[in-house]
């Protein structure tokens, strides 16, 4: 009679998915220990399913679902629309049609698109040879920087200006230094010993 | 135990019997998809509120056990009702309509724990504290004492379901919590119904092992 006790994975099947065959419930019958075994995974799993179920039912009470499915039903009323326009900026008469107020708006926008690549192009190649220019002259100005050391002299903020265009790169630096130098700037330096320094900064 | 909820007629091995009789709820999808072909979409939303509500509390319960907050399972279980409706004319009329819906409802709840788990990557944890303590099994009038040792183990239930893979706990909460058989889960989750099988099998034994009393 022990071969025929009932394997763990059969008492989950006749717990959960089979019907007992009349061999296996003769088996029951007469075998207390197997019997034993299947009435207690039927009380684990009796216990588990009740537990699911009520957690369940707890977090969703009828007026809960009520509302669900309200929910539900509203969301499908959306479905299958077209989406509502909303008019751009107030000022329009309410009763002007849609496709009259649109398509001067994009038209508009489309010009204004346009203008602006238009400008943007030519500032940007203005720039270029502007740099280009510069550089030409700073380094012809460079060789004379040289023999006129006056260039080193102080100078204004607005003088640097001038002076930028026709010096070269390491001249007007040092002619920034010189006005950092000024008392002008001396005011700033509280401010400056408060901020770090770029290079203490990580 | 006479507690135990009466199970269906188990399905014979194999593939899903097609020639069994469909449930009135898979004759109403049918209605209603032929409603919605016929443009007669009102109606058809009409029809479908009772589907809904026939099918509601099964939802939620799969959706619960599958996702373990209220407002996740309240989102999964709209969302697969909506996607429902609107891929109604995709319904097969020879398969059951819980089959198909439970594999809609499945996807939603996978979806939902796929956006928690990013959402939680960026959450700071407020409390350890769940939402909704585990209810307790419905009983006449308890004691306190035998309240406090019900809730003790609901609380030790849901642990040991949680402690469950996915796979497992999902086959598990489809076959045992939502009644479906075997050829049924395999349907709705792609999976072979030996897999099934498989994944059912491991997951009792773990719970039966997490959870005997002797």
């Amino acid at each position: 009679m022990r071969a025929n006790h009932l394997s763990d994975d059969r008492l989950i099947e006749l717990c959960m998915l089979d019907a007992l065959s009349s061999a296996e419930q003769q088996h029951l019958s007469t075998c207390a220990r197997c019997d034993a075994r299947r009435v207690n995974m039927q009380r684990v799993l009796e216990e588990v399913s009740e537990v699911a179920t009520a957690d369940a039912d707890a977090a969703f009470p009828l007026e809960r679902l009520n509302r669900q499915q309200a929910r539900i039903l509203a969301r499908l009323q959306h479905e299958g629309r077209p989406a509502r326009v909303i008019a751009f900026p107030a000022g329009h008469a309410p009763h002007e049609p849609i496709a009259s107020r649109t398509r001067p708006a994009s038209r508009w926008i489309a010009a204004a698109a346009v203008g602006g690549l238009v400008v943007g192009v030519i500032a940007g190649r203005f720039g270029h040879d502007y740099s280009f220019q510069r550089a030409g002259i700073s380094r012809v100005i460079a060789s004379r920087a040289v023999e006129q050391p006056e260039l080193r002299a102080p100078v204004t903020t607005g003088a640097i200006r001038e002076v930028a265009a026709s010096i070269s790169d390491d001249e007007f630096l040092d002619q920034l230094e010189t006005a950092i130098d000024a008392p002008a700037a001396a005011a700033l330096q509280p401010l400056d010993d408060l901020t770090p320094l770029a290079w203490e900064v990580r | 135990m006479s507690r135990t909820p009466p199970r269906r007629a188990p399905a014979p091995a194999g593939a899903l019997a097609p020639q069994a009789p469909l449930s009135k709820d898979s004759h109403l999808a049918a209605e209603i998809k032929r409603l919605v072909a016929d443009g007669e979409r009102d109606a058809a939303r009409e029809r479908y509120g009772e589907l809904v509500a026939s099918q509601q509390r099964r939802a939620v319960r799969i959706a619960y056990q599958y996702l373990r907050d209220a407002h996740d399972a309240d989102e999964a279980v709209q969302d697969a009702f909506v996607k429902v409706f609107t891929h109604i004319t995709s319904y097969r009329e020879d398969l059951p309509f819980e089959v198909w819906f439970t594999r809609i409802l499945v996807n939603a709840c996978l979806d939902l724990r796929k956006s928690r788990s990013r959402r939680l990557r960026w959450a700071v944890p407020m409390s350890a504290t769940s939402e909704i303590a585990p209810a307790e099994p419905a009983t006449p009038d308890p004691s306190p004492e035998q309240r406090l040792v019900s809730r003790e183990r609901a609380t030790e239930i849901t642990a040991a379901v949680d402690s469950l893979p996915d796979r497992q706990r999902t086959v598990f909460t489809l076959c045992h919590v939502a009644e479906q058989t075997t050829a049924e889960v395999s349907q709705a989750l792609g999976l072979s119904e030996a897999t099934v099988r498989v994944h059912l099998f491991r997951a009792v034994r773990k719970l039966r092992r997490l959870l005997d009393r002797r």
